[in-house]
């Protein structure tokens, strides 16, 4: 079977939710997907297009999940993090309301629309408001799973989606998404920790570096907020030479996360952080030709693995 | 002026003088537009207009009130303690080790619906109660209190379209309509008015009261729950900041300035006298 788009992934289950619990709401500031138009056809009375004002749509969404609804809501990522950003602390993670923010867009996903599109800030700003939990699915089975955790979550829940299809890394039915990530590969040399399409990235890579002969591990960070930390540590812990990958800021994202932990734990294992600099990116090309230029391309890992196994040689 | 009106002013003469010793206490508040609001608390809550219940604070059938204006709390944890939400002990301890009052208002105080204190949330969340007690069919109001300073806020104008889209009539703002923000006038800042104009502009019906007018208040918003509008409704309330106190009127430092020493002696006499 074909890989699902993304979006009709998380869209889909939700309306399975939906379905079977009328307090579910969706709020979209007009913004659509393929998915939602069935949603729109068979619960028009809990579909509301609030228009383009992302802030009265997270101050709503509050009011309703004060009145015991389920609310989503949804815009591209900028719009519905940054835009509304004080909504969100103050009216959901300051009174710690069930909604699920899904954002559509993540890293550079909307490639030459620029920088009002990019979703590379999202993951910093989200990740220090208190009681928020961050999802950020690689494929349509997390996806799915991430839309059910989101909904059963008593607090908000970001949730930061692609566009289109991916290729499938998670089976649905055996794999425990409760624990936040998945080791993709096992591997001695080196460990990437990646999410969303930079673990697909970080797949390819890993196939050149195992045919110069290097035993690469990867590991899928589906929720970044909260990391299970305990499960992660004895990883890091046990690597020679730990890589992330994100196609975020580097400055709040996963390889920030990750040193955190290493800062914190006593974990002394040389990390090397690939993802977006100080900088807009106001380049009006493709995706692919992006991550060229910020040092995110699967010809970007392969060098860094290697120049770093290369210095820490044992 | 009815007995009960007179009781009402009282209450209001007794709860501003009750605000001044507490931000005095603490040496922090925001006396100007605590007392620019009192009476309309007053009249909201001791006026039969609020459907409440102290001891049952969650109570599904009760009104919410919002206060947009939150840095306004002080005047309103008066009155809840008064009602009986909390014990009026707490209001010694306002903003002290101890308490459960802080210089803005949240759900852990019982009678607060929503934390506010950033300006220009209360009417989205105000309204997506609105939305939530409709599909419920529901018959509470859910009441509003904002600033004019306030409705500086961009948010304030993608609220008031949605609930005129929508048509949330059992949605009632309030703008305590005292003309000052915090360095300057609104009308400084902003072309604030027509001010009822915009309101109706966006699928509201609007009312303007004297908001220091407690039977005028009330006569208005007695009538909400049997008017036959599908409108939202939104009371400009014009008032004076820090009324209640005639040389402290009107004046912008006690938007958050304490008065303390002569200043706060000549205040106390004064609200004194109309505490009967």
């Amino acid at each position: 079977m074909k890989p699902q788009d993304i979006r009709d992934a998380f869209f889909e289950e939700m309306l399975l939710l939906a379905q079977k619990d009328p307090n579910v709401i969706f709020l979209t500031a007009d913004m659509g997907a393929f998915a939602l138009e069935h949603f729109k056809k068979e619960l028009p009375e809990r579909y509301i297009n609030m228009g383009v004002a992302e802030q009265n749509m997270i101050s709503v969404a509050a009011g309703l999940a004060l009145s015991g609804k389920k609310v989503f809501v949804h815009s591209i990522i900028p719009f519905v993090t940054a835009r509304c950003y004080e909504q969100i602390k103050i009216d959901l993670c300051c009174m710690k309301l069930p909604v699920v923010i899904v954002g559509i867009g993540a890293g550079l996903t909307y490639a030459g629309d620029g920088p009002t599109h990019h979703g590379i800030n999202d993951i910093a700003l989200m990740r220090s408001l208190p009681n928020m939990t961050i999802f950020s699915p690689s494929d349509a089975p997390s996806t799915r799973a991430a839309c059910r955790m989101a909904y059963r979550d008593h607090n908000p829940v970001y949730v930061r989606l692609e566009k289109g299809v991916l290729p499938e890394v998670y089976d649905e039915h055996h794999d425990d998404f409760a624990l936040g990530f998945k080791m993709l590969r096992e591997g001695r040399d080196v460990t990437i920790l990646s999410s969303s399409f930079m673990t697909h990235q970080a797949c390819a890579a890993a196939d050149i570096l195992q045919e110069r002969g290097f035993s690469v591990m990867i590991i899928d960070v589906l929720r970044l907020k909260p990391l299970n930390i305990d499960a992660v540590e004895p990883i890091l812990r046990n690597s020679r030479l730990l890589v992330t990958v994100e196609e975020h800021s580097l400055v709040g994202g996963l390889g920030s996360l990750i040193a955190e932990c290493l800062a914190d734990r006593d974990i002394a294992v040389p990390l090397r952080r690939l993802g977006i600099g100080d900088a807009h990116c106001f380049e009006p090309l493709s995706r692919g030709e992006l991550q060229a230029i910020y040092g995110l391309s699967v010809g970007d890992i392969v060098k860094v693995v290697e120049e770093a196994k290369t210095k820490f040689k044992e | 002026m009815s007995h009960k009106t007179n009781g009402l002013n009282n209450k209001a003469a007794w709860a501003r003088l009750k605000t001044l010793d507490m931000i005095h206490a603490a040496a922090k508040g925001h006396i100007g537009g605590c007392f620019s609001s009192m009476d309309i608390l007053v009249a909201l809550f001791y006026g039969a207009i609020l459907r409440f219940d102290a001891k049952d604070p969650s109570w599904s059938q009760r009104d919410r009130f919002i206060l947009s204006k939150g840095h306004a709390c002080e005047g309103l944890y008066v009155i809840l303690a008064d009602l009986g939400f909390f014990s009026p002990e707490y209001l010694d301890k306002y903003q002290r080790s101890g308490g459960i009052l802080g210089g803005h208002p949240d759900r852990s105080i019982p009678g607060i619906e929503a934390d506010t204190g950033a300006l220009g949330h209360g009417l989205g969340i105000g309204a997506g109660m609105a939305l939530a007690g409709r599909m419920d069919k529901k018959d509470f109001l859910t009441l509003v209190l904002m600033g004019d300073g306030e409705c500086c806020e961009g948010s304030v104008w993608e609220s008031a379209m949605f609930a005129g889209r929508h048509q949330l009539d059992h949605l009632v703002g309030i703008i305590d309509k005292n003309g000052l923000c915090v360095t300057d006038r609104v009308s400084d800042c902003m072309a604030i008015d027509p001010l009822a104009d915009k309101w109706k502009a966006c699928g509201w019906d609007v009312k303007v009261v004297n908001g220091h007018d407690i039977p005028g208040i009330m006569k208005v918003l007695s009538r909400v729950r049997s008017r036959k509008s599908t409108k939202p409704l939104m009371v400009i309330a014009r008032t004076v900041k820090c009324k209640g106190v005639s040389f402290m009127e009107n004046d912008l430092q006690w938007h958050h300035g304490v008065p303390k020493g002569d200043i706060l002696e000549r205040a106390r006499l004064e609200l004194s006298q109309g505490v009967k």
